[in-house]
């Protein structure tokens, strides 16, 4: 009887919004995040934000899908566009473009290994985390599904997916970055202690330390082009035995020692591995140096991955909305995104509960999900108003976030006009790295160094770019016959992909073209422009996605 | 002129309305007036040819004791000058601490955490940088003089309380001279300033207040860098501070505390005297005497030397016993640390190690310990708590206590 109803309200429904039909199935999930976001300001009594403009929407999609900003003709194409339809449409081009694996990798490959883990710094350079990234890229490339993507990584079977553990080599690091990364859970804290707010245990964390006890990583030589610098590779195995050790409390009344016993491996979601019994006898084979034993008859690291990706995985696709959600956001639902704990609320628990269900019914599609995002009017919500926070709790602005340094490199061969070959192929400088590098206080906010600035304004790569040479924006600029307002014009779309305001426009074309009246100097004339061009490009609006 | 702030120099340059956004200004309630030169000896110096000399003993080595200006306390002959001084110092004789290699005992020493943590503790001249600085100052809250003693970092504090680096001599990096005269300078300022001013019309989000923040603090720096360059006076102190690299990095650091710079850190010497110690540290010791002896003269008569602690420290101490090549090795179970200055009552010892120096006989001190006494005098609360994500991490560990006997 009930599912007659249901029946035939579907008939009505779909006689009433044909054609519409499919595409409304298509978009209910962005449907429903500016539904559930909407209520949450009416909620929360927050004035409803405006829509971005078009050049700001451009910028903010271009620098979270493809890395860098657009280019001059790519902002004039868009700016001009008169399509209802065309932020839908760049969304599409973009998800396509190569450019977006390429980003989706960096973010992945930052937020999984971190921009500089001290551990193993010398040993993991850059050279080899750019096999991790451009094994990344492969895979959101073909579009792998998240948790094949996530098996992957954990099998660490791929050339080039195994610098994952080789960054977390210690099963203590292992446990924290998984549970962390993937599960978005923080069970650190029970190695020592049972946790203080968390209902974690000790036995907890080494429960799951048995998943990652026996896995080793060795180095070996390997070709040049995979190696890090000391033309070494790795790879990553697992011994048949080995357990995860836990002191009791209780007293050995011979030795007087905490009684010290393996612990079995057990899942967060409480139920111990069975496992089979290995044969008494075994024992693991003597190793050379940089040998890895032979692959053991039962996986316990196996075992875990079946688990963490089972669909029913009340972690695992929860883990996965929450960080996609935080990475075009800018704040997750939980946050920060690898904490869900009893005492940190969602900001949007519904639609949190939505989106991993949807998630898992589309078989862990990122693009898909990344597509509904980025459509979103909560996603394409306007950077203006009075709220201070980077990251505002119910997305009542949008996010504020530094550009990458990878982005930030990028970004200034397009806005130089040096075009998208030359931004792909440039690396950051190490002094790029060092000074742009991690500009946070650890706990996310931004923080600008004497340094990044002094580097700004002094360092030489950075005035290279702004100076006229060789082909550039501005040397073209310099030699050109436009009018002035022209080439203020031409300079501010480039860069700040907008047009200018009258009021900059003058006062750029002011400072422009002063000198070149009185003094026919071409050297005045190419410092002005490159004043111009370093202005542009170390304001805060260059310096920030919003 | 609209928008503009003059600095303690005295010099006009642009204010986006960041100061009254930024953080440091909360902070700037809490300041202290206080600050703080560390020296620190590379390699781990040896507590029984300076400090803690063992007369008679097998572990004595050769050096000889001279008395000093505090009846009962004695120091090594190759430290004449700073025998003059022993009433402004407080030897801890009592150290015992934990990290006996150098990469792990300097991050011990320089954070009073063990590295073993792996967690982005926040260096000593971080912690001062942040609640003894002026956001005012137009210098950097803190300098590192050369990296020989290793770079930690500002960890969960953030890049704005990163050390500044500058040569081991004091001068500064290539990169902090300004790329274009001081005219061009000035008017793309102007232009930067016209942009950001009405860009944050609009837009008073931290992170963009953050950003100029530092640009502004950038501007300031490059202004007052001539402060680092202490070229025409070094003529005159280079006598008395020794013609040295590390001496006019203490003659630097004098400048830059006297300028208001809150936390300086200076790095002498190799002590890793595994072999052959006792001429390593014999020209050591040459060098160290006169730089040091005449920082404290010189904070002295400056009036400065009440308000700031001087700290002469290390990764370790060194072995009693001598090895079979004349050498002493990594030691941290009886060591000396000495202070001076902001907050500390000079002219005493405090603890000490027994007959031969193997243990600490009386009143052991460990890491915690001494960065609790170090913050109390500095006017910081010891266990001032800050958050990484959700998790706590103080400035000492649990635990630690401030030595009363050594706060004036």
């Amino acid at each position: 009887m009930l599912m007659n109803q249901i029946f035939i309200g579907l008939l009505v429904a779909s006689a009433w919004l044909w054609p519409e039909w499919v595409r409304a199935q298509e978009s209910s999930l962005r449907d429903m995040i500016d539904r559930e976001i909407k209520a949450g300001w009416e909620k929360e009594k927050l004035a409803t934000p405006g829509r971005s403009t078009d050049a700001v929407f451009l910028r903010r999609v271009y620098l979270d899908l493809v890395g860098m900003i657009p280019s001059y003709e790519e902002t004039t194409t868009f700016l001009g566009d008169t399509d209802p339809q065309k932020r839908e449409k760049l969304i599409d081009k973009l998800l396509a473009d190569p450019r977006f694996a390429r980003q989706q990798a960096q973010v992945f490959d930052l937020s999984m290994l971190t921009r500089s883990h001290k551990v193993v710094e010398g040993t993991v350079g850059y050279r080899n985390r750019g096999r991790f990234r451009q094994w990344l890229a492969k895979q959101f490339e073909a579009n792998e599904p998240y948790d094949r993507i996530a098996a992957k990584i954990l099998q660490a079977e791929e050339d080039g997916s195994q610098l994952y553990f080789a960054v977390y080599r210690d099963t203590d690091e292992m446990v924290t970055s998984v549970s962390r990364f993937f599960l978005a859970t923080q069970i650190q804290c029970a190695k020592c202690h049972d946790h203080p707010f968390e209902s974690w245990t000790q036995k907890d964390y080494h429960g799951m330390a048995g998943f990652f006890v026996r896995t080793m990583s060795v180095e070996v030589p390997g070709k040049p082009e995979i190696t890090n610098q000391q033309g070494k590779q790795y790879l990553v195995g697992e011994k048949t035995v080995g357990e995860a050790m836990f002191s009791l409390e209780e007293i050995d009344p011979k030795t007087k020692k905490k009684i010290t016993t393996p612990i079995k491996p057990k899942f967060l979601t409480g139920e111990e591995l069975t496992e089979p019994e290995p044969p008494q006898d075994y024992v693991e084979p003597k190793l050379k140096a940089n040998e890895l034993p032979p692959k053991p008859a039962f996986s316990r690291r196996e075992k875990f991955i079946d688990w963490m990706i089972a669909k029913d995985n009340p972690f695992f696709a929860r883990a996965a909305a929450n960080r996609v959600w935080a990475q075009f956001m800018g704040r997750g639902f939980v946050h920060p995104v690898d904490d869900f704990n009893a005492s940190n609320t969602p900001s949007n628990p519904e639609l949190l509960k939505t989106i991993e269900t949807d998630l898992v019914s589309h078989k862990f599609d990122l693009k898909w999900l990344i597509r509904e995002i980025v459509n979103s009017e909560a996603y394409q919500a306007a950077d203006l108003g009075e709220v201070t926070d980077a990251m505002p709790m119910f997305y009542e602005r949008a996010r504020i976030r530094p550009l990458s340094v990878e982005e930030l490199t990028s970004s200034l061969h397009i806005a130089m006009g040096l075009g998208i070959e030359s931004a792909l192929k440039t690396e950051p400088s190490s002094q790029m790295m060092q000074y742009l590098g991690e500009p946070s206080d650890g706990q996310g906010r931004f923080q600008g160094s004497l340094s990044e600035h002094l580097f700004l304004h002094n360092g030489d790569q950075f005035r290279g770019l702004c100076r006229p040479n060789r082909g550039n924006l501005p040397e073209k600029l310099l030699m050109g016959t436009e009018s002035w307002d022209e080439k203020v014009e031409r300079m501010f779309l480039s860069v700040l992909s907008r047009p200018a305001t009258t009021e900059e426009r003058e006062r750029f074309v002011q400072y422009l073209s002063v000198d070149t009246t009185d003094a026919k100097d071409p050297k005045l004339a190419a410092q002005r422009m490159e004043d111009a061009m370093w202005v542009l490009v170390s304001g805060s609006e260059f310096r920030f996605n919003r | 002129m609209k928008g503009l702030l003059t600095t303690a120099g005295g010099l006009a340059v642009a204010n986006w309305g960041a100061l009254t956004h930024s953080q440091t200004i909360a902070a700037e309630a809490k300041r202290t007036g206080k600050r703080c030169i560390m020296l620190y000896m590379g390699g781990g110096v040896s507590q029984i040819d300076t400090f803690d000399m063992k007369p008679g003993r097998p572990t004595a080595g050769p050096f000889l004791p001279i008395q000093t200006n505090v009846a009962g306390i004695q120091v090594c002959e190759y430290l004449p000058k700073i025998a003059r001084h022993a009433d402004k110092l407080a030897i801890i004789r009592s150290m015992r601490t934990t990290s006996v290699d150098h990469g792990i005992g300097g991050y011990h020493m320089h954070t009073c955490y063990p590295s073993s943590q792996r967690f982005p503790h926040a260096e000593f001249g971080a912690m001062v940088a942040k609640y003894c600085e002026n956001p005012e100052n137009d210098l950097p809250s803190f300098v590192k003089i050369g990296s020989g003693s290793g770079i930690y970092g500002a960890g969960y504090l953030g890049p704005q309380f990163e050390p500044f680096v500058v040569a081991d001599d004091g001068k500064l990096p290539g990169f902090a001279n300004p790329s274009v005269s001081a005219e061009i300078q000035d008017r793309r300022g102007e232009l930067l300033n016209f942009m950001e001013q009405r860009f944050a019309a609009q837009r008073p989000g931290d992170p963009f207040a953050a950003h100029r923040t530092s640009e502004l603090r950038t501007l300031r720096l490059m202004r007052a860098r001539t402060t680092f360059d202490v070229s025409a006076e070094w003529e005159k102190a280079k006598g008395r501070y020794g013609d040295s690299d590390f001496g006019r990095a203490c003659y630097t650091a004098f400048k830059l505390v006297a300028a208001g710079v809150p936390f300086v850190e200076a790095a002498h010497g190799d002590y890793d005297g595994h072999n052959d110690n006792f001429p390593t540290h014999k020209a050591n010791l040459q060098v160290l005497d006169p730089a040091w002896a005449s920082l404290l003269q010189d904070l002295h008569e400056g009036g400065l030397l009440e308000n700031t602690l001087v700290v002469w420290t290390s990764e370790f101490g060194r072995t009693p016993a001598i090895n079979f090549q004349a050498g002493r090795d990594h030691f941290g179970r009886a060591w000396t640390i000495v202070l001076a200055g902001g907050g500390i009552k000079g002219g005493q010892h405090y603890g000490a190690s027994n007959r031969d120096g193997f243990e600490v006989e009386e009143n052991p001190v460990n890491e915690g310990d001494l960065f609790a006494t170090m913050y109390t005098a500095l006017g910081i609360n010891p266990r001032v708590q800050h958050y990484l994500g959700a998790r706590p991490i103080w400035a000492t560990p649990d635990g630690s206590k401030p030595i009363k006997e050594l706060l004036g």
